[in-house]
């Protein structure tokens, strides 16, 4: 099961924060700072897989944005989900059209929609971009008329 | 309710507005900011215009993602929910999970909004069903569980995907709801056609393996159907790992899978799913040689592939291999991608190695890892060998001699830990303890091992132990090389007796030549009582004096260069005994020296006198007749316990006896049947050093090697 999905730049600050267990504000900030600083001390050689706190952490970085999963210890299949990171920020590109960092700050409700479909209760429920991305089409087209 | 202006209206912050402010405010300013900016938010949540309220929501997220707490905003937001707006309705939902939690009150309003929500369009449905996936706590879940299982029939498949994930979170807090609902559940996946739906139905079988395990049969042929024909990839994983886990449960299961993960493991390209079905079948299809060795195959790609992701779930799979045997398949390919790992893989290695290192790999493991360590994993490195060397009383090593004599060597140059070199003391010592033959060669080892910390001088700076001895106020350092020293020191103290006049000769002329003596300054008094240990047994190899003034010289040239003042007083005694000794004086000390100290010396007492006042033939009992009352009634019972001691006794050598009678008999039907194996074994063999594994340990040294020592002197 998933616990929490971050997006995190290299300053520290969080972009967009799910967590699928509720954590106080005091642990979600020591906890998204000392991840951000693990995976900032990880060269590229190293794998994207470290253990930190009782979670298993699957990381991947684009451009200046970390992509953070955590996931219970007992979860096994690391790969899986790192090919949901690249799955989750390829549907991102898909509707914001060569996403960056600001686009998830100015529509961090649409951000987080697109993951509330693709995640629900810690587990993964749709990868189809297309399907995804429908109901919030809708919901587009629905404001702009 | 407050009503902003239009005047208000043109200054009300947006989203952006609010973004674009906090990355130009500095560090110091963002309090004022920020606390102006809730400020802002409360006061429009409260407005009557919807667009007013959904920046300030917009705004709220924002916020909470800094890292400020808004969980004052509980009962706004839940408010904001029932609203009519979608807009504001999903703005809402979408926050929820960053305000309320299990604990929270507001869950009792929540109710009533959700059931009319789940009558809306599929849209407004679906997001309310995220929402609740997200909140849901046991009352919730409890009062809502018959609207889900509805909308588990809805025709919409995204509102039936929602629905069924919504299920396993209710399942999960409550597993009272499963009985009867499952099955309902259950009949619909059978009929089901989306993968998506399909998906969501494994994870819920997942949930309730966790929470009810044994329900599987209830959905073990659902399972099996989709994976003989499913393609989509991210749907086989789920598969594989459900299946994966009803293997342990049902084992019969197992025989239906092979041909399934023979055709997948064949086809897919994918390395995720490729993962996936290495694991299973590394941990339970060992018995199918043929699958076994096309997922050993795939490992070995994974183990030298470029990607270190890839290296890495390579090793964790080894893990799941609990055999030695298993992982020497593999052992190659692990070396070559540990030259090749990062400090983390590198770790992994290392920890395989510690589990199912044996005798048969033992060499090359530590060969192998004292060849390649480097300067970031080398303190690790070290650590596992001497974890690998000294496991389970040294197991794992079948020529001790070589080990002293080759591998430790090497392993003291490598160690630049104080932790390394207190557990390489220990090392030593547990190996001459459970070996002691091997103490001949203790001034091998110390010429070895001090002959590069000599030529290497410049470098005994380092990390060092603080110690305090209280009843001497003594505060010194060690570092890592002097512990060594100490302990290689003490090592050929203890083994003097052993060791024949030439080795000891040699060592005194090596201590004289070493040129650290004085940076050791803690061990100096070891170094003292060495040289005592050694000028005792030298005197006492040498009866003709050939080599004793020789030695004598080597010592106070050694002694002129300590020129530590506690020396000094220390050594007095042993500078006096070489200047003014005579035969009779050191008779007595070797006396002194070889036999066990008695508990009381009686010459000693005569010297003491007793305190005053005190008359020693005085009873201390003042009424005597007391006492021949208590020796009275004690004697019977004295009387009486012997006589039981005597009765137990007698048994006890009965039950000895037929102990006795049948070893023999276990004996010589051994005999028998070893004859024709003993015939082969050569009678008269080399001498082999045996490692003592027993759990009392013998104290001090083993009296039948001095004998047979002797006897080769």
């Amino acid at each position: 099961m998933i616990n929490f999905i971050l997006m995190v730049n290299k300053q520290g600050q969080t972009r967009l924060a799910q967590y699928f267990q509720f954590l106080s504000v005091k642990e979600r900030m020591t906890l998204e700072g000392e991840l951000i600083r693990k995976c900032l001390s990880r060269s590229e050689t190293q794998c994207s897989f470290l253990e930190h706190r009782g979670y298993k952490i699957i990381y991947r970085r684009y451009a200046s944005l970390y992509f953070i999963i955590g996931m219970d210890l007992e979860e096994e299949n690391e790969m899986a989900y790192l090919e949901f990171i690249h799955n989750l920020v390829e549907t991102l590109d898909k509707y914001f059209e060569n996403v960056c960092e600001l686009d998830i700050m100015f529509n961090i409700e649409k951000a987080h929609y697109i993951l509330e479909e693709m995640v629900m209760n810690g587990q993964i429920v749709e990868t189809n971009k297309t399907q995804v991305l429908a109901p919030i089409h809708v919901l587009d087209k629905a404001k702009d008329e | 309710m407050f009503h902003l202006s239009q005047m208000d209206q043109i200054f009300l912050k947006s989203l952006a507005d609010v973004v674009r402010t906090s990355r130009t405010t500095s560090q110091y300013d963002k309090l004022t900011f920020t606390t102006q900016t809730i400020a802002d938010i409360k006061n429009e949540l409260q407005s009557r215009q919807e667009s007013v309220r959904y920046q300030a929501l917009l705004k709220l997220f924002f916020l909470a993602m800094e890292g400020n707490n808004i969980r004052w905003a509980e009962f706004q937001i839940i408010n904001l929910m029932g609203s009519g707006d979608f807009q504001l309705k999903l703005g809402a939902q979408l926050a929820a999970h960053l305000v309320i939690d299990n604990q929270s009150q507001g869950l009792i309003m929540v109710t009533n909004v959700f059931i009319k929500e789940f009558k809306s369009s599929h849209i407004e449905c679906s997001s309310t069903l995220s929402c609740l996936g997200t909140i849901a706590n046991k009352d919730l879940s409890d009062s809502l569980l018959s609207h889900v299982l509805k909308l588990t029939t809805n025709t919409k498949p995204l509102i039936r995907k929602k629905a069924i994930a919504v299920l396993s979170k209710i399942f999960t807090i409550n597993p009272l709801n499963i009985p009867g609902n499952l099955e309902m559940v259950i009949q619909q996946l059978q009929k089901e056609t989306n993968i998506s739906v399909l998906a969501c139905g494994i994870s819920l079988f997942c949930s309730i393996m966790k929470v009810a395990p044994k329900l599987y049969p209830l959905f073990l042929s659902i399972v099996y159907d989709q994976i003989s024909k499913q393609k989509s990839n991210w749907l086989l994983i789920k598969l594989v790992r459900i299946s994966n886990k009803l293997i342990s449960l049902e084992p019969r299961f197992q025989g239906k899978l092979i041909e399934h993960y023979t055709r997948l493991l064949n086809q897919t390209n994918s390395k995720s799913l490729q993962y996936e079905l290495i694991y299973s079948i590394m941990r339970h299809f060992k018995n199918h040689s043929q699958l076994y060795e096309s997922a050993g195959d795939i490992l070995k790609q994974f183990l030298n592939h470029q990607d270190p992701n890839l290296r890495c779930l390579g090793l964790e799979c080894l893990t799941h291999i609990s055999t030695s045997v298993g992982l020497m398949e593999f052992q190659e390919q692990i070396l070559e991608s540990f030259k090749k790992s990062d400090y983390f893989s590198k770790l992994q290695i290392l920890q395989l190695f510690k589990d199912f290192t044996n005798q048969n790999n033992f060499q090359t493991v530590i060969e192998f890892f004292l060849k390649y360590s480097d300067m970031e994993s080398n303190d690790k490195i070290i650590e596992s060998l001497i974890f690998i060397i000294t496991k389970d009383k040294f197991i794992n090593v079948d020529d001790p001699e070589k080990l002293l004599l080759v591998y430790i060597p090497i392993i003291a140059q490598k160690i630049d830990s104080i932790d390394n070199a207190i557990r390489f003391k220990e090392l030593l010592f547990e190996l001459l303890t459970r070996v002691p033959g091997l103490k001949v060669y203790s001034d091998q080892l110390c010429n070895q091992i001090l002959q590069t910390y000599a030529t290497q001088s410049d470098s005994l700076q380092g990390p060092t132990l603080n110690i305090v001895k209280r009843h001497t106020q003594l505060k010194y350092s060690l570092n890592h090389r002097e512990i060594i020293f100490k302990s290689l020191i003490m090592i050929v103290g203890e083994s003097v007796k052993l060791l024949k006049l030439e080795a000891l000769t040699n060592i005194i002329k090596f201590l004289e030549q070493l040129n650290i003596l004085n940076c050791y300054e803690s061990s100096l008094s070891d170094i003292d009582s060495l040289l005592f240990k050694i000028y005792i047994q030298i005197i006492k190899s040498d009866p003709e004096n050939q080599i004793i003034p020789q030695m004598e010289q080597l010592i106070k040239n050694i002694y002129t260069k300590l020129h530590n003042i506690s020396i000094v007083k220390i050594s007095f005694f042993y500078e006096s005994l070489i200047q003014i000794k005579s035969r009779d004086q050191l008779q007595q000390l070797y006396n002194l020296f070889e036999e066990d100290l008695p508990p009381i010396n009686l010459e000693a007492q005569k010297l003491i006198k007793p305190p005053e006042g005190l008359d020693i033939n005085k009873s201390f009992q003042i009424d005597i007749s007391e006492i021949e009352k208590i020796k009275n009634t004690n004697s019977d019972y004295i009387e009486q316990k012997q006589l039981i001691q005597q009765q137990q006794q007698i048994e006890q050598n009965q039950g000895e006896q037929q102990d006795q009678n049948s070893e023999i008999q276990i004996k010589v039907e051994n005999e028998e049947e070893l004859k024709p194996l003993n015939n082969k074994i050569d009678q008269n063999a080399n001498k082999i050093f045996i490692i003592n594994r027993d759990e009392e340990l013998p104290p001090g040294i083993n009296q039948d090697d001095i004998n047979k020592f002797k006897e080769e002197e």
